[in-house]
């Protein structure tokens, strides 16, 4: 059994400042690795990524081949225990889980992320980019993330679902409290802040059902409303897949932004070619994610006894796949340290694969299309103002602020 | 071997020969067909493997069932030849088949 790299301490800022090299010593090893930290078998090359997630017997929800003692158990273990809403709204939705219940509730809220769906959200999104982009008009220097990126993924998620657009900043404050306890690093207060965000964020939600009760909109809140109504769907599946949706929509495409943004500015031939080439956005927004993957690891648990990469496993493993070791793998693509805007095909994992694919891939994709279009266009030089710090674990890849110099 | 003639929207051919067993998308992944973009890999999640059977095609197949004929409403320009290449599976019976390709996926 091989032994973990040394290099591999997610936790640690080195490891955030460049975690490549430490995953293309775990790809090097050729079998899967035990990471006691988190008692997970880590995979990593992309072959054997594609495989795990493609397998339907490698799920999500554990309370496939686990007793509810076991499942508390469990809970306890991952200390995501004594945490009622976040157990209830959290814990339990379409992520968390498979097969028929998973495929129902996609069915529901499917549509409204299809590329033709999203496509109506274009002109809004425009406009709201531009309007961040007018209040930043006297200003020569600013944070890339927290001036400018942070703002737009959850405006535009939040018109998508129906909520009033004075709402969306508390929205991203709850949904990174409630994300950043995924991570490794499951402290006591996190966990409190945690569950508090799920209680308020369901309380919100309740007023906002409310709302669209007495004033249908054309949002997922009203088609979800409507499946509630049929029958389709229960009132605490329907408060889950909402949380779900504004919380898969806010910080994985503020990192993407974020470490596409410094991608072009420590590779200013690639920026230029895309200002030369605009036709280059689509594969470019592509490499961005492949590049950079904002959501570098997820996992999935083993019901059937089976083999990965040499590895046999037996039921209750876990299994944590790294998309963004993956998407550096050099069997799968060409020279993958390089930054190409032209990379063609590029068929990364950063959107995973199998039944869970990223259900915003094409409004994820569509906000950066518009935001890096802007952003080209309104400046003609854009520089980088000091080299940015990583955010730390193994769950998140992205910059926490991006100072950057704007000249029109 | 299936033979299986991939039509580009441009108006080239690509003709490969597949396995009975393999799905159309992993034949058309296999063999360079950069239109199928198939990005969830065959589970019927993304509606980046749409293709357009050839007419004289589509009635030697069943029709498309279920997920894959919701999926197929919400493709770009869907028509009475669209199937999800993921969900077809290729047979001897299908040696020969002919596959138009759109221009783009979305």
């Amino acid at each position: 059994m091989p032994a973990l790299p040394d290099s591999f301490r997610p936790l640690t800022r080195d490891f955030a400042q460049d975690p490549y090299p430490a995953y293309a010593a775990l790809r090097d090893l050729g079998a899967p690795v035990h990471f006691p930290d988190f008692d997970i078998w880590l995979v990593g090359r992309f072959a054997d990524v594609t495989r795990v997630v493609q397998d339907k017997t490698l799920v999500r929800d554990a309370g496939h081949f686990m007793s509810p003692q076991e499942r508390a158990a469990q809970q306890r273990a991952e200390n995501f225990h004594d945490m009622p809403f976040h157990q209830r709204f959290i814990q339990t939705n379409m992520l968390e889980s498979d097969g028929e219940m998973h495929d129902r509730l996609r069915r529901f809220v499917f549509r409204e992320f299809t590329p033709a769906f999203v496509a109506r959200q274009r002109g809004m999104i425009e406009g709201f980019v531009d309007s961040l982009l007018n209040g930043l008009e006297d200003r020569q220097e600013i944070d890339f993330i927290e001036d400018f990126a942070a703002h737009i993924p959850g405006h535009v998620i939040g018109r998508v679902l129906g909520v009033p657009d004075e709402d969306c900043p508390q929205l991203r404050l709850w949904s990174e409290r409630v994300v950043s306890y995924f991570d490794i690093d499951r402290t006591a207060e996190k966990k409190a802040r945690a569950e508090q965000a799920v209680a308020e964020f369901h309380s919100y939600l309740e007023g906002l059902k409310e709302a669209r009760r007495r004033a249908p909109g054309s949002d997922v809140m009203t088609s979800l409303m409507a499946a509630l109504d049929a029958g389709g769907i229960s009132e605490d599946e329907m408060m889950a897949t909402c949380m779900l949706i504004l919380m898969a929509g806010h910080g994985s495409t503020i990192d993407v932004l974020g470490t596409g943004m410094h991608a072009l500015l420590t590779h200013p031939e690639q920026m230029a070619r895309l200002r030369a080439e605009p036709g280059l956005m689509q594969t470019g927004i592509q490499e961005m994610f492949r590049h950079e993957s904002p959501l570098p690891f997820f996992h999935r648990y083993v019901t059937e006894p089976c083999e990965i990469a040499g590895q046999r496993f037996e039921r209750g493993a876990r299994i944590g796949v790294l998309y963004g070791c993956a998407n550096r793998d050099p069997a799968a693509f060409d020279a993958p340290e390089r930054f190409d805007l032209g990379r063609s095909p590029n068929r990364h994992l950063a959107f995973g694969g199998g039944a869970h694919f990223c259900l915003g891939n094409h409004l994820a994709r569509l906000d950066m299309e518009v935001i890096f279009t802007k952003l080209l266009a309104r400046y003609s030089r854009i520089e980088l103002v000091e080299p940015p710090e990583y955010k730390t674990g193994l769950s998140v890849r992205g910059v926490k602020a991006l100072k950057i110099k704007l000249q029109a | 071997m299936i033979t299986v003639t991939f039509n580009h929207a441009d108006g080239r051919q690509t003709r490969v020969q597949g396995k009975p067993g393999q799905s159309l998308m992993q034949l058309a992944v296999a063999s360079g067909i950069n239109e199928i973009l198939a990005e969830c890999g065959g589970s019927l999640a993304c509606g980046t493997c749409h293709c357009h059977l050839a007419p004289e095609w589509m009635g030697r197949l069943p029709a498309p069932q279920g997920g894959e004929a919701m999926m197929i409403e919400c493709v770009e320009n869907p028509d009475e030849f669209s199937r999800l290449s993921c969900q077809v599976v290729l047979e001897p019976a299908l040696d020969g088949l002919v596959v138009n390709l759109p221009a783009a996926q979305f």
